[in-house]
């Protein structure tokens, strides 16, 4: 049940804060501070959260935050739970979640592609879906794909 | 003689009743060939088979958005197939960017960078417009104005220098650094 999950989260950490959307009620989001994810995610992993299902990213131009969120479900409660933080979007970094899920790396080598987030201990930010790319990461909200897509696609080779 | 037969009107009328495909499956599209091929409407009444080489294929079917990294691979395949060749472009994607047309990743136009010779629009087109498109494509042929692979030929500088455009410097807006 969803207030189970709530209360061990609650029982065990105290400045977290916790949602349960509406019209959604197999979901909890919390919202905690970068330093914090892993020691959720663990804590999470070791109560039934087995499976990591993806890790995203979310662009807060204005507020100069990258938010991270990571999906996490339970197979015997049915309920997914989103840990969400926000990283400094001039210095993003974040620990890797590495040694807790081994597909980890493919999120965690997309986003630093997409968005330019820097994973520390994750030894495999190498070039992945883009090729040959060379401007900044594409789906930051401050590279403009729409004057990008005009300008190179629109027109032909002079 | 052979000649005259190899560009003459019979062979254009055989031609256009045997088209094989090079189904190059890149966007939703490709989900409307199934049924197209399979009985309810059976292309291969036409003489319309999927091929599995581009070697031995006559029409290179585009099914939907081109990312640049697949246009480049695109352009490889259309350029192992052998003459006389067609190129259909299947779906808005293919000829303004349909809903993609704002990506960075996916090209607008497709006859910028390959000849087209018939376009089917739609998004996706359904099998009567396919079989249109393979039909319209059939009279072309037959009428011997289906010349694209010839205008790949000629104006080769103009379509290498449009690929070269979207290739190079991937991800810089000119004028910013
Ligand atoms: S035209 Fe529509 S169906 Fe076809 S590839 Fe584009 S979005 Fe998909």
């Amino acid at each position: 049940m969803v207030e189970g999950v709530v209360e061990l989260i609650k029982g065990n950490f105290s400045d977290v804060e916790i949602v349960i959307p509406e019209h959604q009620e197999k979901r909890v989001h919390i919202s905690v501070e970068k330093e914090k994810v892993k020691e959720i995610a663990k804590f999470l992993k070791d109560n039934g959260f087995r499976h990591l299902s993806f890790i995203t990213c979310v662009d807060w131009i204005d507020e100069g935050k990258f938010e991270l969120v990571y999906g996490l479900y339970s197979y015997e409660e049915k309920i997914v739970v989103l840990i969400k933080t926000k990283i400094d979007r001039d210095n993003p970094k974040q620990e890797t979640l590495l040694p807790l899920w081994d597909q980890a790396q493919t999120y965690e080598r997309e986003i630093h592609e997409m968005f330019g987030v820097y994973f520390d201990g994750n030894p495999g930010l190498t070039p992945f879906i883009l090729e040959d790319w060379e401007g900044i990461p594409p789906m930051r909200k401050d590279f403009d794909s729409r004057k990008y897509s005009q300008i190179t696609y629109d027109s032909e080779a002079k | 003689m052979l000649e005259s037969f190899r560009g003459g009107k019979v062979a254009r009328w055989f031609k256009g009743r045997s088209m094989w495909l090079l189904h190059f499956c890149t966007g939703c599209g490709a989900i409307e060939l199934p049924p197209s091929m399979t009985s309810r409407y059976d292309l291969e009444r036409f003489g319309i088979i999927p091929m599995a080489s581009p070697r031995q294929a006559d029409v290179l079917l585009i099914t939907g958005y081109l990312s640049v990294k697949t246009l480049k691979r695109v352009i490889t395949t259309y350029e192992q197939m052998l003459d006389p060749k067609y190129v259909i472009g299947f779906g808005s994607c293919t000829i303004n960017g349909g809903m993609y047309w704002d990506s960075y990743a996916t090209i607008n136009k497709l006859d910028y960078y390959l000849p087209v010779d018939v376009y089917i629009s739609g998004c996706m087109p359904a099998p009567d417009a396919i079989f249109a498109a393979f039909l319209e494509l059939r009279e072309k042929i037959e009428k011997g104005e289906a010349n694209g692979y010839k205008l790949y030929k000629i104006h080769y500088e103009r379509y290498k220098a449009n690929q070269d455009k979207v290739f190079k410097n991937r991800g810089i807006i000119e004028g910013e650094d």
